[in-house]
Formats: C-alpha cells, structure tokens, sequence
C-alpha cells in the first residue's frame, strides 16, 4: 500500500509543493500516478526547507522503488544519511537487490561510491561485484566502480590481478577485464617506468591469450600499449607476428591484427616500405575489406613523416 | 601456433557463400537479393577463431539476427535504386512527434530524463527535414519549469541541476530557436552553476556531489560556447581554492589522461575506452580550439584513428562502442561523428566507410513501424532514433573545419565550432537516394545547420550578465 502522506500525521506539517510543468500542454510530459505525484510534492517541500530526517529517508526511498533513475532522490538521499549519522552499512544491504535490479543506473553506482567512501572499508564489496558481474560482465559502470574501489583502498594486489585474471580466463574477449589488468599493471604506475620483469610477464600473458584465438583483438590492443609503454621498438614483436601472418605465405594469415602490426613494423623500417604496402594491401583487399578505406589511408602515410606514422 | 586456426566453416564469408549458392534464395527474393549477397560476401572477415566464449556466442547469435535484414528485406520496405530500404521518412517523423507528446505514468523512470526526450525528438525531426519551430513556446515554458534557480537545468520541476539535463534543454532550445527561447535561459545562474561543476583535476562533475566524466567536461564546453558566458570562473567556484582561474584550466590535459591504451576514450582516466565517451572528448576539445590544433596536441591521433576505425562491425557495417561488443545503432553517431572531427584534425577524407554505416542504419536499423532501433529485434526509441539518423547524415555529408568560415560569428573565446563549412554530398559507393538524404547537422553541437551560430550570434557581446 502506498503512503498516503496527505493523510498521515507525521507529515501533517508539511505543504507539498505541487509539479509545476510551466504551460498548458508541456512536452514529454508524464501522466504522473497518484502515488508517485504526491511523493514528489513532499520531496519538492522537504528539500525547500532542506530538511533532512528519519522520514525524509523513508520518503526518498519510497521515491526510488518507484523511479530509481531519479538521480535528485538519490543526491538527496546522501545528503540526509550525511546529515542524520545514518547506519551506513545499513544503507549498503538495502542497496544490493536495488542495484541488481538496475545494472546500468549512473546514480546507484555513484551512490554506492560515496557510502563506501563513508564507510572507509571494501569489505564485501569484491563478491558483490562479482555478482553483479555475472549478470552482465562487460557493465561499465560496476567496472568504473571496481577501479574506484582498488584505488580508493589500494588494492592493487596479487589477489586482484589473480581475480582479473580468472575473468579474462572465463571470456578472453572480454575487453573490460583487459581494460582493468592494463589499470593495475600499468595504469598504477603513473608516468614511471615499469620494471623489465613485469614487462615481459605481460607481453608473455598477452601472447598466450593470442595464441588461444589469433582474432582476438583485446590481446593484440594490450600487447601493443605494454610495448610502446615500455618504448621497446615495435619490431621486437616481428618473430611472434610472423607466426600468424608472413608475407611470403599471403594466403596462410591467420589474424587480421597479426598482419595490422606487420604492416606498422614495416612502416617504421625505411628500407620496407614495400613490405608495409603488401600488408595494407592484404588487408584491405583480402582479410578486413570493410576497412578499406583505413588501410588504403595507412598506405597514404608511408610516404610522409615517421612520425605521423606509427600505430603500435 | 598450435591453436591458431583457419578459416573455419562457420564464418559468415562461407555462410554467405552457401547462400549465394542456393538457387531457392535467388528464385524467392530475386537480383536485389544477388546483389547484398555479392556485398556482404566483399566485406565478411574471413577469418574467424574456434575458441568459444560468451562474447564470441553473443555475437553470432547478433549477426544470425541481423543478415536476414541484410540480405533482404523482412521489413518489405520500398526499396531505393542501391535496392535498400528507403529511409521511412513519414514513419520516423510519426514516431519522433509520438515520442514528444505524453506518456503514460508507467513511464515515470523517464521523470529525470524529460529533457533529453525532446531534444531526441527534436533533433531527430529536424534531420528528417521537419519544421519543429511551432513547438517554439511549449520547449520554452517546458523548460522554464525545469530551470534551477541556482542555474542549470533538472529533468523537471523541483528537481536538482544535472549537466545531461543542461545540455539537452539547452540544445532544445537552440533547435526551436527564437530570441525568446535565448532569453529564457538564466546565463548568470548557468554560469555560477557550471563553475560549481569545475574540479580541482581539471573536468567536470554532472550535478553537485555527483559523478565526474567526460561528459561533464563536453557538456560544460557545449553550455559556455553556445551562450558565449567568460571563460574566467565565477569567484564562487570551489576550484577556485585550487589555483584554477579558468574553465579550461588543466582541461586538455584531462582529457588526454581519459585516451588509454587502445586509443580510444574512456568516461574517466584508467576506464576502458568506450564511443559515447570518444565523441564527447573529441567534441569537447573540438570546441576549445579547431580540432586540426587541439586533437593532434592532446591525442595520440594515430592510435585514436585505429581504435575508431577497428569500431565498425564486419559485415554488419555499424559499429560498435568497445573492443568485442555488439554494433549497436547509436553508435551511428557517437563514432560515425567522431569522424568529420578527426578527418578535420588529419586533414584527410575518407578513412572510415561510410556506405557500410549507411546500409546498416537503412537496413537493419529501421523498425517496420517507424523509429530506429539499436538491432533487429529491438524497440525502437526517440535515443536510437535521433542518432541513427545523425549517423546517417554523417553518412551523407562531407563538413571541413575552415578558419575563415563565418567570419562575422565565433570571434571570441570558444569560437572554433562556428567554423565549420558543409562541402556537399559524399557519393562515393554510396547506398542512399535523395529520397533517403538526412538534413545537415551540426558536426560538434548535433543541432540543424545553421542553428548554432544564430544563438551564438544572440549572445555575443552582450556580456555576462
């Protein structure tokens, strides 16, 4: 049942402010339900008089089962928790079914963020994503917010890397999970140099995942960021690109990216110019067509400046 | 080596060549039929891995749902002289004006996104050549309900500023047009309001207390262009105590930080590179200065390049917002119009291919009873309508960044965006008719053409406040 506030006493002290929509015949405009019309008058009333209570919170959260995209409500919302030295961790067990419900909902996430931020611990907050990673496990915004957490609490540890490993073990073309290795490898350091060692474990990770499924461009984009990161000349991945695409056998390639990286180690070499043109041309004509006009544009540079040239 | 794998008997190339094959295909649907067949089978990948994994089963499952509107036309749609799906102009425009009037309470989760609503709406109407000015005093006083009194624009009444909501209302405007509609706008209160948005890294967050991406930071450029507000912060604005005396302080810088490895761009440093996300970078920096100076200084512009270009589906011709996800039809514009952007900064046309963007968008993206959808097999929604139909346009049109475009607008701060110039029609390979022309729009500020230089015109020189 609805809370019928016109009716209840506790709420006898407050005038709700009724939905002004500025004209006769507003555009887009909502045939508001009675129950949602009347909330929204109380909530336009409480913040005018910026109070912030026990049933304000009540009231903000019969607003959000209703509209949970209402990112004012939940703005508001923070706000009074703030204000009345609410029970955080409370706050965080309501919130769970809520944020499953609505998995690409800017507002919930952001809310999460600052509470947890409140709360100063992580704990739970790694199964929780995980669950709602299961659901849909490229969400940008359960992603956005597991980065914000490892930095928040710096947890940029061998646990993290083992679990961001297992998710790309379940779905190697899962991008986001090779977004998020690149933020704790690399993303971490800053401007500083990475190590030798953590280098080539990467570029080793990385070309085993090629290996698994050569079309696999999330590899392919990871290898190449860990080479020019560490400004280890392109050509130093020559002999492994030549397992997948070799110009002397131009109808045995087995990656389309293999041959992208071939043509731009060529690019850089002034004496394989030639080389480079086969590559694109290969690709433009046979193994990714609906490029054309990219690798044709590739081409174009070979005759201008290095500098304009070099992609991976 | 072992796992590498060669073209597999299930690839769509080979799918297409059984097809092409098959005699019953071509008695039932006929040379148009031969036609999209010999298309699709230029541009298929051949290549395809034996690994299967979600993403891998996701997307076969998207293309077995999506060659049937390829190959022919389950739709039954008239078809144009290139024996695709004529652009529904009359259906679009049914639906778009649909999308406008009113909903149902069920559709109360829509309360705070009103705004985008008609600018979707509007925006889309226009690209199909409508008049929307007798919509002029209702997106007035539509909006003058949602103005906060401390600045900026709610989804409604009541409801706090939010960047997105700004922005959209704003455009709305822009798009009716009118000295009336400038004038409503609170340019003093927006000013205080979009300085509060200011953070010390140098973007911006989306509402007091809320979210800080790359949208902020393109959205807040948007704002302070069009109405032509000081570069120079209010002496409210909290960034202030960091050292920051402008809008732009560090903000190039930031946006370079959101670039990642891949070379597309992400909400927020560190995130994954994503399309809504690269055309709000590129648009943001596009108006900051001409993109020919500022995306070479704070892109890595051969890698965003590769990064845009890897975007477009094979052989669906859409694209797609990420590293192996799904093409999806508003990605017709957030990457489809990053590119007259980039090809301004490279100086080069023609990198990307316009007619496979423009064969899925009239093909596949058309829903059988007006609007545009993400895919086959999805509603259609004022959103995907409005930006198929940009992407559509950006299918079209050739725009070139010219200094000395428009002399007589955009001398000022942020003044870049008023120099575009439109230099016709692309017609190489091209899928449309004239028939299925979309308007001109506006390459950074997605409004008709035109539209933009006349608020900005209204309001230069009038000062702040």
């Amino acid at each position: 049942m609805p809370i019928l506030y016109g009716a209840n006493p506790t709420w006898a002290d407050v005038t709700p402010v009724p939905q002004e929509d500025g004209g006769p015949h507003p555009l887009a405009a909502i045939a508001y339900a009675e129950e949602y019309s009347e909330a929204m008058g109380y909530l336009r009333a409480v913040m005018a008089a910026n109070e912030y209570s026990q049933r304000v919170l009540g009231l903000t959260e019969h607003i959000i089962s209703l509209n949970p995209a209402h990112y004012t409500v939940w703005l508001y919302r923070a706000k009074v928790l703030d204000q009345i030295g609410a029970n955080l961790a409370d706050e965080i067990s309501w919130l769970n079914p809520t944020a499953l419900q609505h998995l690409k909902n800017y507002q919930i996430w952001h809310h999460r963020q600052t509470i947890i931020d409140k709360l100063g611990s992580p704990e739970g907050e790694g199964p929780f994503i995980s669950t709602m990673l299961e659901q849909d496990s490229k969400n940008y915004h359960v992603w956005s917010y597991r980065q914000w957490l490892v930095k928040r609490f710096d947890l940029f540890d061998e646990a993290e890397l083992a679990w961001t490993e297992s998710m790309i073990e379940a779905d190697a073309r899962n991008n986001s999970a090779w977004n998020h290795r690149w933020f704790l490898v690399v993303g971490r350091k800053g401007g500083q140099a990475l190590e030798e060692s953590i280098v080539d474990r990467e570029i080793q990770y990385a070309k085993a995942a090629i290996r698994k499924a050569p079309q696999n461009q999330s590899p392919w984009n990871y290898l190449g960021g860990v080479v020019r990161r560490a400004q280890l000349p392109a050509s130093s991945l020559k002999d492994f690109v030549l397992e997948f695409a070799d110009l002397d056998e131009p109808d045995k390639v087995f990656s389309s990216h293999a041959l992208d990286l071939l043509a731009d180690i060529y690019t850089q070499d002034e004496d394989k110019k030639d080389e480079a043109r086969k590559a694109l041309d290969l690709l433009a004509v046979k193994y990714d067509p609906i490029r054309a006009h990219y690798w044709n544009y590739r081409k174009g540079l070979l005759d201008s400046s290095p500098a304009a040239q070099q992609i991976a | 080596m072992s796992a590498a794998q060669a073209p597999s008997s299930t690839s769509p190339a080979v799918r297409l060549e059984e097809l092409s094959d098959s005699d019953f295909e071509e008695e039932i649907i006929g040379t148009a039929m031969s036609d999209h067949l010999e298309y699709l089978h230029r541009v298929a990948p051949p290549l395809r891995d034996l690994l299967e994994t979600d993403t891998s089963k996701a997307q076969d499952e998207t293309l077995e749902a999506i060659l049937p509107f390829l190959e022919g036309n389950p739709n039954e749609f008239d078809l144009n002289s290139h024996h695709l799906p004529k652009l529904q102009r009359k259906k679009h425009v049914a639906f778009l004006e649909k999308t406008l009037g009113n909903y149902p309470a069920q559709m109360a989760p829509m309360d705070a996104a009103r705004p985008w609503f008609l600018y979707w709406s509007l925006q889309g109407l226009t690209a199909l050549g409508e008049d929307v000015s007798k919509y002029q005093e209702r997106v007035i006083y539509t909006f003058a309900a949602a103005q906060h009194p401390m600045g900026g624009y709610g989804g409604g009444h009541g409801q706090l500023p939010h960047l997105a909501a700004t922005y959209a209302a704003v455009l709305s405007l822009v798009i009716v047009g009118g000295a009336e509609a400038y004038d409503s706008i609170n340019r003093k209160a927006m000013w205080h309001y979009l300085g509060n948005m200011k953070q010390a890294d140098g973007g911006f967050t989306m509402s007091p207390g809320g979210e800080e991406d790359i949208r902020g930071a393109f959205c807040a450029m948007v704002i302070l262009s069009l109405l032509d507000l000081p570069l120079e912060l209010p002496p409210d604005a909290p960034s202030r105590a960091h050292g920051h005396t402008s809008f732009m302080d560090n903000l190039g810088g930031w946006v370079s930080r959101c670039q990642n490895y891949e070379g597309g761009i992400s909400a927020a440093p560190g995130n994954e590179a994503h399309g809504a996300y690269a055309f709000c970078g590129l648009g943001c920096l596009s108006i900051m200065g001409s993109p020919t100076e500022t995306l070479n200084k704070y892109l890595d512009m051969p890698l965003l390049i590769h990064w845009l270009s890897s975007r477009q589906c094979a052989p669906e011709g859409g694209f797609s917002g990420r590293t192996n996800k799904l093409v999806d039809g508003c990605y017709s514009h957030w990457i489809g119009s990053c590119w007259a952007l980039v090809e301004a900064a490279s100086g080069k046309t023609g990198l990307w291919n316009r007619s496979a963007l423009g064969r899925y968008i009239l093909a596949a993206a058309q829903f059988k009873k007006g609007g545009l959808v993400d895919k086959p097999g999805k509603r259609p929604d004022a959103y995907h309508s409005c930006y198929n139909l940009a992407g559509l346009s950006a299918t079209q049109r050739v725009y070139t960044f010219d200094e000395a475009m428009n002399g007589n607008v955009g001398k000022g701060h942020l003044g870049a965006p008023y120099h575009w110039e439109e230099k016709g029609l692309y017609e190489e390979d091209k899928a449309w008719d004239e028939g299925d022309l979309v308007d001109r729009v506006h390459p950074v500020f997605i409004v008709p053409w035109g539209k933009a230089e006349e608020c900005r015109s209204h309001f230069e020189g009038k000062g702040v406040v």
